[in-house]
Formats: C-alpha cells, structure tokens, sequence
C-alpha cells in the first residue's frame, strides 16, 4: 500500500492542526489509534493463553463492547508471571486486519465465488462422499495444524479415523515437533517433558542447543536471564551454528558446523565417562542401553520406508562405541574446538551445578533428529540430572497447542488420543468412547505429512481439508506440493482467517474463528493446558474450525457421534476426551477447573499438577518405591541409546557451496499471516532477507541490501542481502526467515527427513549464491 | 443571529508565526555601524551564551515529548511503545545499549533530546516488548480501535490529589515517568520530592471496573 | 484541489455529537482529542466552490462553538501555473 500525494498531503494538514492544538492546549493528546465509538473507557479483562508461540503466555484480554481492546500479561499465570513478548501484546490486533475472511467462498468455473457457508458445508461433504465412493475412503484426508484447538483435532480425528475409517490425519507439527515425540518415546517411552518451566528458576548453567530463544522464546529466555541477575550463581551458553541475539546474551557462544551436534553429544558423554563424572548410582538403578540400526536414509524417494530395532548394550559396549568421538576428533568434524567440548562436559559433569538444556527446532528439523534429542538425553541420564528441580532436559514447543492437540490428541496418521492404531487394545479404547462398531479404526498408519501432500501429487489423495496452516509456504520442496495441490481432479478445502497462498489453491474456502473469537483449549510445551472463552464474536459468518467439522460429520451421517450443540460443545468434547486419558500418568483436569485456573498441568491427579515427571516426590504415577520411575519403558528404566554421526542429506560442494539455514524472527509468528496483519510488528520487519557472512559478502563484492538470487537444485528466490544485520551465519551458510510469502524460501528447501520421526529438516541444504 | 460571523475566526496560525519569531530573534545578533563592536561585553556574553544553548536545554525540557508523541507510539492505552529512534541494525547488542541512556534519563547530545526513564528495569531483554519502525507502509489495512487514553486531572474533589489511571503492572515505578526532563510535561509532577505517592494518589482504573464491596455475615 | 485543517471547538458536552455529525459531512474527515474538548477537521474539496459550500455547512452545524483554520493547500494553483495562490485573496 502506497500512500498516495493527496493522503500524505492530508496527514500533513492534520499534524499541522494538531501542532497547534498542543501548543495552544497543553497536555491534549490525540492517540495515533482509531477510537471505538461510545467507548465509556470501561474494559473488562478476560484470561486466554498467548495465540502464538508454545510458551503458552498466559494474557489478559481487554474487551470494550464486543471488541477487544488492550491486552496484558496475566500475573496469575506462572508462565509468564504478567511478562508478554511484542506478538503477544499486539496479538489483538491479528484479529481486525482489513482482508478478514467473513464469507464462504465456492470455485465456479475457475473463480472464487462467495455463497452461503451452510451451502459451501454441503458441497465439502457431496465431495468427500463422491470422493470416497470413487476412489476410497484412503483417498480423502485432514490436514491440521498445533494451532488447532483441543476440541479442533478431537472432532478430527473422531470423524477421519473413527466415523470413516481412514487414518489420513496429520497436522503440520509433524513439521516442528515429530522428532521431539520419537525422541521422547525411543528414550522414555511416554511423550512430553518431564520437567517443567520452574527448572528456571533452580538452573545454574542453561545450554541452548541450536536454539535462538531471545528471539523464539523471549518470555522464557527473559526469565533465564532475570535468575542470572538475581543469583549471579547462573550461566548461559548458546551452542548453535550462528550468532543470534541469543549468543549475544549468553556468557559464552559455542559455534558448531551443520550436523555436528550428534557428534558434540557424544564427545560430551566421551568427556563425562573418561573424568568418571558418571552418577552411578542413578545409571545402575534407572537407565538401560541400546542401540539401533544404522546408515537410515533420508526419505527423499517416495514411498519410503524405514522401521529401527532397538538392541540392547552394556555399558561397556556404550563406552566401546564412544571412542570414535574423543574431543579431538570431534574438533575436527564439528569445528568447536576441544577445550570448548570439555567446557560442556565439566557443566553437565559438575555434581555441584544443576543443568538445564533448552531446544526446539535445531535439533527436531533434523534428518537425525530423533537421534539427537536421544544423545541429549544421553548426557542428561548419564550424570543423572533430570526429573528434578533445575535439572532438565527441555524440548520446547513452538506451536500454541502443538503439545495438547497433536501429541495428546494424536492427531498423527499413527495415532490415537490414547495409544496408537497398530495397537488393538488402543482402538477398542477408541471405538468404545466414540461408539463405533468394532474393527471400525484402520490398524495401518497411512501417510505422514510429507508422503501425505506426495500421494496427493500422484493422486492417491484426490481430497484435502487443510485447516489453521499454510502448507503452500511451509512445504519444503514446495514446488512439487503446490503443483500437486493445483492438479485436475484434486479437491482442496482451506479453513483459515486471511488469504495466504493456500487459500489460493483451494477449491472451497471456509472463513474462521480465530483465537478468542471461539472457546477451546490449548496446551503448552510444560504439559499446561489452557482453556479460553469465547470472548468476542467471530465476524460475518466466521465458524470455530471444531463446529466446521462438526456440521460436515452430520451431513454425512454421523449425527449420533456428534451431538452437541453449540453452546455446551467444547465442554462436552473435553469431558468425552479426557476419558481417554484416565490413568496417573496422563490425568487431565476437569472443565470445571480449566475454566477457572490460568492453565492447568497434566497428570492432574487428585487436584494437584504434576510439576516433576518420573519423581517419585512429585509424581503420583511413581510406584517402584525408589527416587525415581521411568515407568514408560517396559523395563521401568531410561533408555541410553548409541546413535552415531551421520552426514546430512545434502552437504555443500563445489558447485552448490553453501549451507542454507531458514527459521524464524521475533516480529512474526510462522508464516506471518497474522503478524504481518499487526501494524507494529510489520512495521519493525515489513520483509524477508539473506543474511550473509561478511566475509563470504565481501569474497563475493555483496553489499546490504543487494538482490541476491539463491538457487538450490530444487529451485531459486531472489532476496536482499543483510549484512552483520539481525544475526550472522558462520562462513559458507546462508540464513533466511520464512515468514515472507514474497520470497518463497520453500521453493528451495530440501524435503529430506529423519526415518524415525519423518519430520523435515528444514536447517540444512545446499545452495549457491549469484547476484541478481 | 449571524452564525458564520460568530464562528469563523480564521486564525493564521504555524508556519507564519514561527518564521517571524525566528527573525525577530536573529535581530540583535547585527550591530549598528557607528558603535564599537562588543562594548559591552558583558551583554555580548549574556547574550550568545544564550545563543549558543540549545532550547531544550535551558528549558530542561526539549519540548518534543508531549502526550501526543506518547501516545503517538501506542496502539492502545498501556501497550508497549515503539521505538522512535534509529538502533543498531542488529539491535542485539548488550542491554546496557538501552540502559546507558533509559536507566537514568538526563540528555542525549546525539539526539539532542531529554531521554524518558524506564519504569522496569529489571527487565533485560529490551527488544522482547519494544520494536523499532523500519517503514510506515501496512501489509495489509487494519480495522484496529481501541478506547481513549485515561483523561488528565481526574480529581474527584477540586484541587484533590488525582487518582492513578493506569494499571501498575511494569508501571509502578511513579518517579520514572513522573519526574525529571525526560517526562512527559503534561504528566510531570511538581512536588517529586515527595517520595511516597501512593500517599495521596490512589489507583482508580478508569478501564477496571471498580469491586463491588460485600459484607461477609 | 483544496485541502484544509481546522480546529474545531464543540459546545459544551456535545463533542461526541458533533464528531459524528462531521465525519457523516462528506468531504470531511474529524478526529477528537483524548483528554481535551476539540477536535481536528481535515476537509478535501475537489475544488474552490464545493470548498465554499461546505464552509457554508459548516457553519450551520448547531453543535459547534468555533473554527479555526490552521492549514491550507490548493493544489489547482500550484499546478495550473495560474498565478502564485495570493491573487484571490
């Protein structure tokens, strides 16, 4: 948008009479906001968790009328004790940008043509019927997203895996959170953390494993660096491979090369096990070794398939096996030098410290991503500091509800809210809750989110409903997706609030509510699950994407499983769900309490949260009567698994000679279609860039703000440089934001992924550089 | 009654007055030929250290800050404000970058300006809540309203001590805001060295409703 | 194509009325002030004699105490070259 001669005239007229007022008038003000209209200046505050990131931030809601207003941090929330970041105290205005999609939308002949949302319901399920009948019911799928309420992915999958049969759901944090669930799993046994976000305020050393948390995290990254002002016993070390605002604030910036963490990781527990900084004592009693197979592949061919065995080790074959990672070895590969490598190791050795270590898409957007989070935990078991106050090893989340409706819910092709549908006990659970006859759920996991949007390429997939995300930018190799997407005889339905490039490959676009518009529940990255009302209306015919399922599910039959009506249906979904997870290890609190508490953590057992999983003092699922029970794994032990280096699936060479890294920046959330919309965030990030290494720039004769074209063998994009700008990559690496739907990085990445996890490593491919 | 004679008192305002003020000023800067240069020269010294201080600092006020340019950065009433001046382009740098000027206040030469106090400095990490501006162009348009700012002056009795209209959350630090060259004139206080405000400023948030009061049987 | 700024002063306890009634005025655009009784008016004309006229509305409005012009710009005598904006005054 272009401000024209004439507006800029007119503003200029209009601070010229407001010059005037003020020296005339001291003291009036005139606010540069738009005023609502008979506004007493009377706002009632109502609680929600953040609608951004998986801190899960509790706010407070300022509503004037039926709009909301203002918003503060909730005090009563112990995530974030009344602290909010940029997004969240702007996130009200998300909900008002301009282009707010209100109506329904039908392809008609080629054009997007508005109708009734009752009507466009009838043509999603004539479509999904004709669909099934003609090609299946493996043909038609869900897509959703860790942004989708509780209730959102219960009703989802209720109608795709239970109702029709087919086990064609994923959400899109198989793309961010995949490799911290497998993670969680091969070493545990049971998913989510164990500790919680307390652990900063016990930590003395925090080590931030390829993780820029100042920017992703803030809330949380400010709460470490307000225990190191107070304590002055606490120390913060980035170990990442570029300097961001992070490495900044630490005490000390270690850089690794792309890929070598695994070998770090092992080096650190060479280091632990050579010093004899071993706790035995927990090691004897509580952890088993293993391993798995190896040289595991990268996904890239279509129907991939891959299935680890897990062996079992002693730990003198563990020891056998780290040889090949001594500190000096390691430098070689990795570039941190040895000294560095012993640092850590003495951090985490240290009986008199206790170590936190933070990450989130580092490590999981890794094409060893599960390995590595296991090597993490490695170091954490071996010296036993986990499941306790300030000892923790902590995947963060960076979803909203990654955590409550994709790990819990199971809103994954293999899984179920309880268990997964190999499992027959697990789909008996399931189909006796949704009152289903029985061999009503598929026991064969279909497609993960990558093979899901190839099979819709090649047309084993002919219908999608993508709801809460926007695959046409987040798509790694996104040509093949989006060209997928657009094909003859390919039907997609698109649930969103804005338009975004997804919504330009839909058939059918339905118009959402967003956020508190609708009342739900999330859950956070510290197993907190916060409930929301609905606290201002959802604009012109705008529907919660759980009531959008709902109303196709009765069209197609399935009144009996989908009951509800619309005013008590969150409530009722949540009481059915909870069911599911009736059990010490997983109790969720009743509605009741949710409507009342700022967030509540799971296992909620008699009344109380569980703040320390796997701790007997803490957690009420302990039954060994020793300190600790890691009652997940069959052999009530925490499992240490050898998993090796492994290169990445494309490596820099002669003439694709860089490392391209993408992510994310603090101003915008995702792909930006609702940060972008919020005039202050916009403002301060109005675009995307490359940065560049400012020897790299100037080997090349690169200056700030040149075009560059950065071509891969998949495709190109043409960006302006940043120069010593927000962060700096190491030589030979590139960095670039995906937020920005005008340069498409996606179109660039790589769609590798880790075998056990399948989620994208969206850190590591190669690519060369020219001057546009 | 002749309304349009009544009310159309065009006053030309601006541009026009601020010249001539600046003319009138330049004046006596020229001498007459016939009279020795700088013969009083304690005049002459009066008069261009006078020349040579800058406004805002004779005033202790540079006059820019006013409520409007407060809410200028704000996009509703207690939201965190933008930054109005350049930063690094990294902007990552030390916290003490912020804090040098924004713990303390007093004047910034580079800027020429009386720097506001933060009410918070406990915490660090600055550009967690505060972004600058890089452009004015929007993405897309905005909708966005919000409710006025609190109204000064909101004395219950006349000549009372007003009550506080804002919320205390990160802005409990009265002597920041209230107090000093950096604040706002509209909202500096003239008795700042009485330390313990809350004595007589009470809060009554005008955006709270007030808690209705019931007796326990 | 003129373009003009005021001040506007509403009478007493009438400000809100008043900003309605000028933002449903067309060609006008009023903002108010948060804290004070007065309000700013912005007024685009696509020429001197729809400017006249609804300087004549203007002053028919009951609700408004005074106006007074603090801005303004004609751009038809800037750029038809006819004379330097002063010879109608």
């Amino acid at each position: 948008m272009k401000i024209d001669r004439r507006s800029f005239i007119k503003s200029a007229a209009a601070t010229s009479a407001v010059a005037t007022a003020t020296s005339l008038f001291p003291g009036i003000s005139f606010a540069s906001w738009k005023q609502l209209e008979g506004a007493t200046g009377m706002i009632r505050w109502e609680k929600a968790p953040c609608r951004f990131c998986g801190t899960g931030c509790g706010v407070l809601v300022g509503v004037s009328g039926d709009r909301a207003v203002a918003v503060k941090g909730d005090p009563a929330c112990s995530v974030n004790k009344g602290l909010c970041c940029v997004k969240g105290y702007h996130s009200v205005q998300a909900l008002y940008g301009k282009d707010r999609l209100t109506k329904a939308q039908v392809r008609k002949n080629g054009k997007m043509v508005e109708v009734p949302i009752q009507e466009a319901l009838d043509i999603i399920a004539a479509k999904m019927k004709e669909t099934i009948d003609k090609h299946g019911k493996d043909s038609v799928a869900m897509y959703g997203s860790g942004q989708w309420t509780i209730p959102d992915g219960y009703v989802a999958s209720k109608l795709f895996k239970g109702c029709i049969g087919t086990n064609n759901v994923e959400a899109n944090a198989r793309l961010c959170m995949a490799s911290a669930v497998t993670g969680f799993l091969t070493s545990f046994g049971v998913d989510e953390p164990m500790g919680c976000y307390e652990d900063i305020d016990y930590a003395n050393v925090f080590i931030t494993w390829g993780n820029n948390m100042a920017e992703m995290h803030p809330v949380l990254f400010s709460r470490m660096l307000a225990q190191r002002k107070r304590r002055n016993d606490v120390t913060i070390i980035d170990f990442a491979t570029r300097t961001t605002r992070t490495s900044q604030a630490s005490d000390k910036s270690i850089l690794f090369k792309p890929q070598t963490d695994l070998a770090v990781a092992n080096a650190i527990c060479y280091e632990i096990i050579r010093n004899d900084w071993v706790n035995w004592d927990f090691v004897n009693k509580h952890v088993s070794f293993h391993k798995g197979k190896t040289n595991i592949g990268y996904g890239l061919e279509d129907k991939f398939k891959f299935k680890d065995k897990a062996e079992g080790i002693d730990f003198e074959q563990f020891k056998t096996f780290l040889k090949d990672y001594t500190p000096e070895k390691v430098e070689k590969m990795s570039g941190v030098p040895a000294r560095d490598i012993r640092y850590l190791a003495s951090l985490y050795g240290d009986p008199t410290k206790k170590v936190t270590s933070f990450w989130c898409m580092g490590m999981n957007q890794h094409t060893r991503g599960t390995w590595i989070n296991n090597l993490v935990y490695n170091i954490h078991l071996l010296v036993g500091k986990i499941s306790t106050p300030g000892n923790s090893p902590f995947s963060l989340t960076g979803q909203p509800s990654a955590c409550g409706t994709v790990r819990e819910v199971g809103t994954l092709t293999h899984k179920l809210p309880h268990g997964v549908v190999m499992k027959p006990k697990a789909r008996e659970l399931a189909e006796k809750i949704w009152e289903l006859p029985a061999g009503s759920i598929d026991p064969k996991p279909t497609y993960h989110t990558v093979a899901m949007f190839r099979a819709l390429d090649r047309g084993d997939i002919r219908f999608m409903w993508i709801q809460v995300t926007n695959p046409m930018v987040t798509m790694p190799k996104l040509k093949r997706y989006r060209d997928g997407a657009l094909k003859e005889d390919r039907f997609i339905v698109v649930s969103d609030v804005y338009p975004t490039p997804t919504t330009d490959v839909a058939d059918v676009i339905l118009p959402a509510a967003m956020w508190v518009e609708q009342e739900g529940m999330f859950g956070n990255s510290e197993r907190r699950t916060q409930h929301f009302d609905e606290i201002v209306p959802p604009p012109g015919e705008a529907m919660s994407d759980t009531w959008q399922i709902i109303e196709v599910a009765r069209r197609l039959g399935f009144e009996k499983q989908f009951p509800w009506s619309q005013e008590e249906y969150i409530g009722k979904i949540w009481e059915e769900y909870r069911r599911f997870h009736d059990s010490p290890k997983h109790n969720m609190a009743p509605y009741k309490v949710l409507k009342a508490r700022s967030g509540v953590q799971w296992p909620f057992v008699n009344g109380k949260e569980t703040r320390w999983r796997f701790n007997a003092k803490h957690d009420p699922a302990c039954t060994s009567g020793e300190d600790f029970h890691f009652y997940g794994k069959k052999d009530n032990r925490a499992w240490i698994w050898a998993r090796p280096y492994e290169p990445a699936a494309e490596s820099p060479d002669q003439e694709y000679n860089f490392w391209l890294n993408t992510g994310r920046v603090i101003e915008h959330w995702h792909t930006g279609s609702m940060t972008r919309r919020v005039p202050v965030l916009h403002n301060a990030m109005p675009s995307a860039y490359v940065e560049i290494n400012p020897e790299d720039a100037a080997d090349m004769g690169i200056v700030n703000g040149e075009m560059i074209k950065i071509i891969s063998r998949r495709g190109e994009v043409t960006m302006p440089a940043s120069i010593n700008g927000r962060g700096v990559p190491t030589r030979g690496q590139v960095f670039v934001p995906f937020f920005d739907e005008k340069y498409l990085i996606n179109e660039v990445t790589l769609d590798a992924f880790c075998p056990i996890s399948k989620q994208p490593d969206y850190k590591k491919c190669a690519v060369k550089l020219e001057k546009a | 009654m002749n309304r349009s004679e009544r009310n159309t008192s065009r006053i030309k305002l601006g541009f026009a007055a601020f010249c001539l003020s600046w003319v009138l000023l330049a004046l006596p800067a020229v001498a007459a030929d016939n009279i020795p240069y700088g013969f009083d020269s304690g005049g002459e010294k009066i008069f261009t250290r006078y020349n040579e201080t800058p406004f805002s600092a004779m005033s202790g006020t540079d006059g820019r800050r006013n409520l409007n340019s407060f809410y200028e950065l704000r996009q509703y009433p207690g939201s965190p404000p933008r930054i109005p001046h350049k930063v690094f382009p990294s902007f990552s740098g030390e916290q003490a970058d912020c804090i040098a000027c924004h713990g303390r206040g007093g004047y910034d030469v580079e800027q020429d300006t009386y720097v506001p106090v933060t009410p918070h400095p406990e915490n660090e990490l600055c550009y967690q809540c505060h972004v600058p501006k890089l452009t004015d162009e929007l993405f897309v348009g905005t909708n966005w309203l919000s409710i006025p700012p609190p109204k000064l002056g909101n004395s219950q009795l006349g000549g009372s001590p007003p009550p506080i209209p804002h919320s205390l959350q990160l802005r409990g630090d009265c002597i920041a805001c209230h107090t000093g060259s950096g604040a706002v004139a509209g909202i500096r206080v003239d008795h700042g060295s009485r330390g313990n405000c809350r004595q007589c400023h009470v809060e009554f948030l005008a955006t709270e409703p007030a808690l209705e009061f019931t007796r326990n049987k | 194509m003129p373009v003009l700024a005021y001040i506007v002063t509403p009478r007493s306890g009438e400000k809100n009325k008043l900003l309605k009634e000028l933002n449903a005025m067309q060609h006008c655009e009023a903002l108010s002030a948060d804290n004070a009784d007065i309000l700013i008016l912005v007024t685009d004309t696509p020429d001197k004699e729809t400017e006249k006229q609804l300087e004549k509305q203007l002053n028919k409005i009951e609700s408004m105490e005074s106006l007074s012009m603090t801005f303004g710009y004609n751009d038809e005598l800037q750029y038809k070259g006819e004379g330097d904006g002063h010879e109608d005054r």
